[in-house]
């Protein structure tokens, strides 16, 4: 059986690539992705946890995490798509009407 | 767990203490039903059952405390949720502030063809969230609260979709939002498994209860992955808070976001934020002192020069109420910190709150009702001689603005004066020496402000006219605006010079 540090790595892992990802990347849309990878990075260390320390409460919080996450997606797509139709971009350098 | 253990928790299921957050819920359902019941966007009727069952709602609340107002502490539902006067207080606060963006919210959305029913629905909702999240006292109710405030404030930012603005604010609240939700969700993730950890001693059976963990983290202050969880927790906060170095999306949400939501967004949701900063660091976080203490001083001095330096050269109104709404978020994290150890900073905190919210709602409820049509490029120059034109709203906004700035007798010297005496006790000078720059500063763009509005009546003939843009007309004022505006300003003077009223708000 896999080892809890093996998870956590992994989790660790998927966790810096979504951090990296939102700060880095120019396009809204693989900015978006990236968040979500976060949340699914928190998701698989919680299960690992759980399921390693033997206590339930991580694998209900799940359910609550990815609910949140669905409502996140949902208006967040929502945006992007309205922001398309204003601007037709969905670049991030050209999202900059706000300054003074 | 045996059936006596299931019983206690029943046994702790107190509906009945929830009722102002159920209400505030019924009332969001059924502002949903009517539209659907009569298919019409009928802003009057709308507005008239958001803001009556809100008043109601207010009324009920009053008249629940002639028993006495709650005191002491009550655990609810097998200590999801806990109740003190200091929720209970917070609790009003968040239904004053809905009040008051409910009825901004009209004015905007009666000037503009968007969708009305959402704004007062969501508007409740976060509301109802706001309060449970204070009163949290466990980490999946709060991060469940924390999200539902957090989407709702998604929409309302993007909530004029027909313009640009709104929609990229919007975008950039949505991914600065999520972002920091992700860091704290990590966090708490990470906490959750160390305090759980059967490898380690002392480890808890529940781990996501506050006082489980305030147990744990007190045996294993050093634990590396308390040390990166707590880190992180408190960083998602300070996302919420606007809190330097994580500050970096207020001024484009705020002057993007419909005016409304801005003083929305200003208000409430800081104000929940430096609550839940303060039940974390002084709960479960406690034995973390020995460096919480000078991490959230360091970000304290950081955020009021921050907020002051960058609103200095600011032309643009709503950018100027963001960032220093910043140096605000400073004085009263400077607060948390002198509530580490002084008891009655907390009544300081909840009472500076109070006084900046009465004082934002003003500013902005001049802002909302000048602002026609577009409302993200008003500029310092669109308000002069607005004594001429409007005295009500010039001396409304001059209230507002001396009181913000802190100026005697006016609500937000006191709320600054007992604030800083928190400070003093606490022995944070130095922090307190930048607090004091950080006033003297912001007095010179406040008052910039206030000059532009009421003392450029006088100025020099030649000057007058050039290069002045097209002003907007103001609006004629209805009676329930005036209510407001003197309301407000009545209000902000009476926090100034009634004693009783801040030594109730100490007892806290």
């Amino acid at each position: 059986m896999l080892s809890l540090n093996a998870f956590l790595l992994v989790s660790g892992l998927l966790f810096a690539i979504g951090f990296f990802g939102v700060l880095l990347r120019r396009n809204t849309l693989v900015i978006f992705m990236s968040l979500e990878l976060m949340l699914n990075a928190a998701i698989l260390a919680l299960v690992a946890f759980s399921r390693f320390n033997g206590i339930m409460d991580g694998n209900l919080f799940v359910f609550f995490i990815i609910t949140v996450a669905a409502a996140e997606i949902a208006v967040g797509l929502a945006i992007i798509v309205a922001l398309f139709r204003k601007r037709q971009t969905v670049m991030v350098e050209q999202l900059n009407s706000l300054r003074h | 767990m045996n059936l006596e253990a299931f019983q206690k928790i029943a046994a702790s299921n107190l509906w009945g203490n929830l009722l102002p957050e159920i209400y505030l819920v019924a009332l969001c359902l059924l502002l949903l039903v009517f539209e659907m019941v009569f298919r019409r966007q009928d802003l009057l009727l709308l507005f008239r059952v958001a803001l009556w069952g809100q008043v109601l709602l207010l009324v009920l609340m009053g008249l629940s405390y002639f028993g006495g107002f709650p005191s002491g502490r009550e655990e609810l539902f097998g200590g999801l949720l806990v109740q003190t006067p200091l929720t209970e207080t917070m609790r009003l606060f968040f239904l004053f502030g809905s009040l008051l963006v409910s009825y901004l919210g009209t004015r905007f959305l009666r000037a503009r063809n968007l969708a009305r029913t959402e704004f007062f629905a969501i508007t409740l909702l976060v509301t109802a969230a706001l309060m449970l999240l204070v009163q949290s006292n466990q980490f999946v109710l709060l991060f469940v609260a924390l999200e539902t405030v957090t989407v709702g404030f998604y929409v309302l930012v993007a909530y004029a979709r027909t313009s640009g603005y709104s929609l990229e604010a919007g975008l950039k609240y949505l991914i600065m939002g999520a972002l920091s939700s992700g860091l704290l969700l990590f966090g708490i993730v990470l906490l959750y498994g160390v305090a759980g950890s059967p490898d380690l001693a002392g480890a808890v059976g529940d781990p996501l209860h506050f006082p489980s963990l305030a147990q744990f983290i007190a045996a294993h202050p050093d634990n590396t992955l308390v040390l990166a969880g707590s880190l992180l927790v408190l960083s998602g906060i300070a996302f919420k808070v606007g809190a330097v170095p994580f500050q970096i999306w207020i001024p484009d949400v705020y002057q993007g976001a419909p005016t409304p939501v801005s003083a929305f967004l200003a208000v409430s949701s800081k104000a929940a934020g430096i609550i839940v900063l303060l039940t974390l660091v002084t709960g479960p976080f406690a034995a973390l002192s020995g460096w919480t203490i000078p991490l959230i001083s360091t970000v304290a001095v950081l955020t009021i020069l921050y907020g002051n330096l960058t609103a200095l050269p600011q032309r643009n109104v709503k950018r100027i109420m963001g960032l220093s709404g910043i140096a605000h978020a400073g004085y009263l994290l400077m607060g948390v910190v002198a509530a580490m150890t002084v008891d009655w900073a907390v009544g300081a905190i909840v009472f500076y709150l109070f006084t900046y919210l009465l004082a934002s709602f003003g500013v902005f409820g001049v802002m909302a009702l000048l602002s026609e049509g577009q409302d993200a490029d008003q500029e310092l120059d669109h308000y002069e001689d607005l004594a001429k034109r409007q005295p009500l709203l010039a001396a409304a906004l001059t209230v507002g603005l001396a009181s913000l700035a802190g100026i005697p007798p006016l609500g937000g010297f006191i709320g600054k004066l007992v604030l800083f005496i928190a400070a003093f006790q606490a022995g944070l000078y130095t922090l307190l020496a930048f607090s004091v720059v950080g006033v003297v500063l912001s007095i010179y763009y406040y008052f910039g402000w206030v000059r532009e509005a009421v003392f450029r009546v006088w100025r020099s003939a030649e000057g007058a006219g050039s290069a002045t843009p097209a002003l907007p007309e103001p609006r004629s004022l209805t009676g329930l605006d005036r209510t407001a505006l003197v309301g407000l300003s009545v209000l902000t003077l009476i926090l100034g010079v009634a004693p009783f009223v801040l030594t109730w708000f100490l007892q806290l």
